[in-house]
């Protein structure tokens, strides 16, 4: 027998109580363990999004928000463009190692099975320009070259959800030209699974779109020079800059004020639960004061006591973080989907990535929960006189 | 040779608001080692207060206590503990258990204070020792009170303290109970375990060695026994 075993027992004496405490640290803990998971989750998905691009800065419209350059991201169509102008100016810039207009197209199909329609992505793009921003693209088929004509690559996410495959012909455009799926692009994890690709040229033709560009993409050749070549690039009238670390603040800033709040209920939580685990605490201390005198007269000191009762606090929210912790693990997809909605941006992967740290932290939390709610009720009982206890009075 | 307990001049007075009472008024007392002692009284008289100076749970107002040779008077807390856990063993009168404790976790309780190892052998020994041999694994609800309260005495001899003290024992149980617990505590007399009993009941004080009448907090009589036990 030792503390920690006299303690279960101990608690075991009130088990309604007890496991309405530990419910209310379960709760809190998991909660705080989620955001926790989430946050971690949150940021590599967002920074390998963002490193998918291959990109260090975007150049959009003047204009554009920066919430823009995320919908870009995702495939979100602005109704403002750059001309073949301004992509001169941007690839003549000290520092430039590479830039890349793009087009982006946004249409709705509709599926013939059940009626609904989705938005689809047409990304108009230099291929030989944009396979050395994305060197590990890699292809079932054949990749386009610039000047063909009537070719296009799809993803494979979108080809598997529509049944495509290499050698079909799709109808684009108004005027339902005949466009040859030459390639299927390997999956890549990103959003590019979800895209069509055509050649810039082409793209602007069948749509259009003679001469405008929704973005360029721009890789510079030294990483540290990236500030300064966007100020270059500023300095293009009608081009608005949009660094990767820019967007990935905003985002993230974005999200941690909803995550704020997300704390703060946590906070709350965390409290009431505390206060929860007190007053069990300090009703089943009151109640045994006589048994704290006897154990006293058998060779208890204070500290023996402070100990148990400590003993006890750790055991009920140890119980509730190991609770808490499953619980959140097991329920990460509701939880994911709660919190996506929360969220002012949200990537596609999945959001909740736990680690064995984590899981740490969470446990450790939960010990300093119980040290901590549990440091009064024991002071409080190892200050009793051994003779008053056993007369029954306590305060 | 002084006396494993010795009092001189003893006092206690308790606040009861501004109220002072005087629960022990000079009480002189000695108990020599391997004594069985028993102490009387009516209700009030103090027996409870003296017995928690003799166990270290309260400390003289005024007057000098040893206990084994070393003066309780002003000891500190952590010293008075120690004290305790290394003489004394209680025994009270609603017995004390820990409900969700078996019979045998009851008696080891102690070795958890006093970070002894206590080995299955010496729990089985004291259960045996209290005729508990095959209740140890039985919880306090599923025992009678005479059970309960071997119990508690296997649990106040598990540390070999060299005094137990009883507070009425055996006011929550019957005759023929009674009579077994006082039983008990002859035997372990007869172990060399000196003895502190605290009863209403005269004639089984009247099987201890020596007893003492406490009136209004003053020791007023002291009766020996008969010499020659009737056996
Ligand atoms: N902590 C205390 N505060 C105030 N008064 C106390 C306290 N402890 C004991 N007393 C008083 O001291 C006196 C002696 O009490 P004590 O408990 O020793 O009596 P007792 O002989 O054990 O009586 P009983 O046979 O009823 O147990 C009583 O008047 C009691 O009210
Ligand atoms: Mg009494």
């Amino acid at each position: 027998m030792n503390f920690f075993t006299l303690a279960a027992k101990n608690l075991q004496r009130r088990r309604g109580r007890t496991m309405l405490t530990v419910i209310g640290v379960a709760i809190a803990i998991s909660v705080l363990f989620s955001l926790l998971a989430l946050n971690s989750g949150y940021e590599k998905e967002l920074s390998k999004e963002v490193n998918s691009l291959g990109v260090h800065i975007l150049a959009v419209p003047k204009g554009c928000p920066y919430e823009a350059a995320s919908l870009i991201m995702h495939g979100g169509v602005i109704p403002k463009y750059l001309s073949d102008s301004d992509y001169q100016n941007v690839s003549t810039i000290a520092g430039v190692e590479l830039a890349s207009p793009m087009l982006l197209h946004q249409f709705m199909k509709k599926d013939e099975k059940t009626g609904v329609s989705t938005p689809h992505i047409i990304y108009g793009i230099n291929m030989e320009e944009t396979r050395k921003l994305k060197p590990w693209w890699t292809v079932e088929g054949r990749f386009f070259s610039d000047n063909e004509k009537g070719v296009m690559l799809v993803g494979r996410g979108l080809a598997d959800k529509e049944n495509l495959s290499v050698g079909q012909v799709l109808p684009v455009g108004p005027k339902k030209e005949n466009f040859t799926i030459v390639g299927i692009l390997d999956r890549t994890g990103d959003q590019d699974d979800q895209f069509h690709f055509f050649p810039l040229k082409e793209a602007q033709r069948v749509f259009n779109k003679q001469g405008m560009i929704t973005t360029i993409a721009v890789k510079v050749r030294d990483v540290s020079r990236i500030a300064a070549v966007s100020q270059e690039m500023e300095k293009i009238p009608d081009i608005q800059v949009v660094t990767m670390t820019q967007i990935m603040g905003t985002i993230m800033n974005l999200a941690g004020s909803a995550r704020s709040l997300l704390l703060t209920v946590i906070a709350i939580a965390l409290i009431i639960s505390a206060f929860g685990i007190i007053n069990t605490l300090l009703m089943s201390v009151n109640e045994r004061t006589r048994e704290f005198g006897m154990m006293k007269a058998i060779g208890a000191s204070g500290l023996d006591i402070a100990r148990m009762v400590l003993a006890e606090t750790v055991f009920i929210t140890l119980l509730g973080g190991i609770l808490g912790t499953v619980a959140a693990v097991v329920g990460s997809s509701i939880i994911e989907s709660f919190v996506k909605g929360m969220l002012p941006y949200s990537p596609g992967g999945s959001l909740i990535s736990y680690s064995p740290q984590l899981v740490g932290f969470a446990l450790a939390f939960s010990v300093l929960l119980g040290l901590v709610c549990g440091i009064y009720p024991a002071v409080k009982s190892s200050r009793l006189s051994p003779m008053e206890a056993i007369r029954g009075g306590f305060e | 040779m002084s006396g494993i307990i010795e009092a001189k001049g003893l006092c206690k007075v308790y606040l009861r608001g501004r109220e002072e009472i005087q629960a022990l008024r000079n009480v002189d007392f000695s108990v020599e080692a391997g004594e069985f002692i028993s102490i009387i009284g009516p209700s009030g008289s103090g027996k409870t207060a003296l017995l928690n100076m003799f166990g270290c749970l309260d400390t003289p107002s005024s007057g000098s206590l040893r206990l084994n040779g070393i003066e309780i008077a002003g000891l500190k807390e952590r010293d008075l503990v120690k004290l305790r856990r290394e003489n004394i063993g209680f025994v009270f009168q609603q017995f004390y258990l820990m409900p969700t404790l078996t019979a045998r976790e009851n008696i080891e309780l102690p070795l958890l204070f006093s970070k002894k190892s206590g080995s299955k052998k010496r729990i089985d020994e004291v259960l045996q020792m209290v005729g508990l041999a095959d209740r140890g694994d039985h919880l306090p609800g599923q025992l009678s009170g005479g059970e309960m309260q071997r119990v508690a005495i296997g649990r106040a001899i598990i540390n070999d303290p060299k005094i137990i003290l009883a507070d009425e024992p055996t006011g929550n149980l019957d005759s023929v109970t009674s009579e077994m617990i006082f039983g008990l505590f002859s035997e372990l007399n007869k172990r060399g375990l000196t003895l502190v009993v605290v009863t209403h009941n005269l004639d089984l004080a009247r099987r201890a060695e020596k007893m003492y009448s406490l009136r209004d907090g003053r020791i007023v009589s002291c009766e020996e026994r008969a010499c020659a036990e009737v056996v």
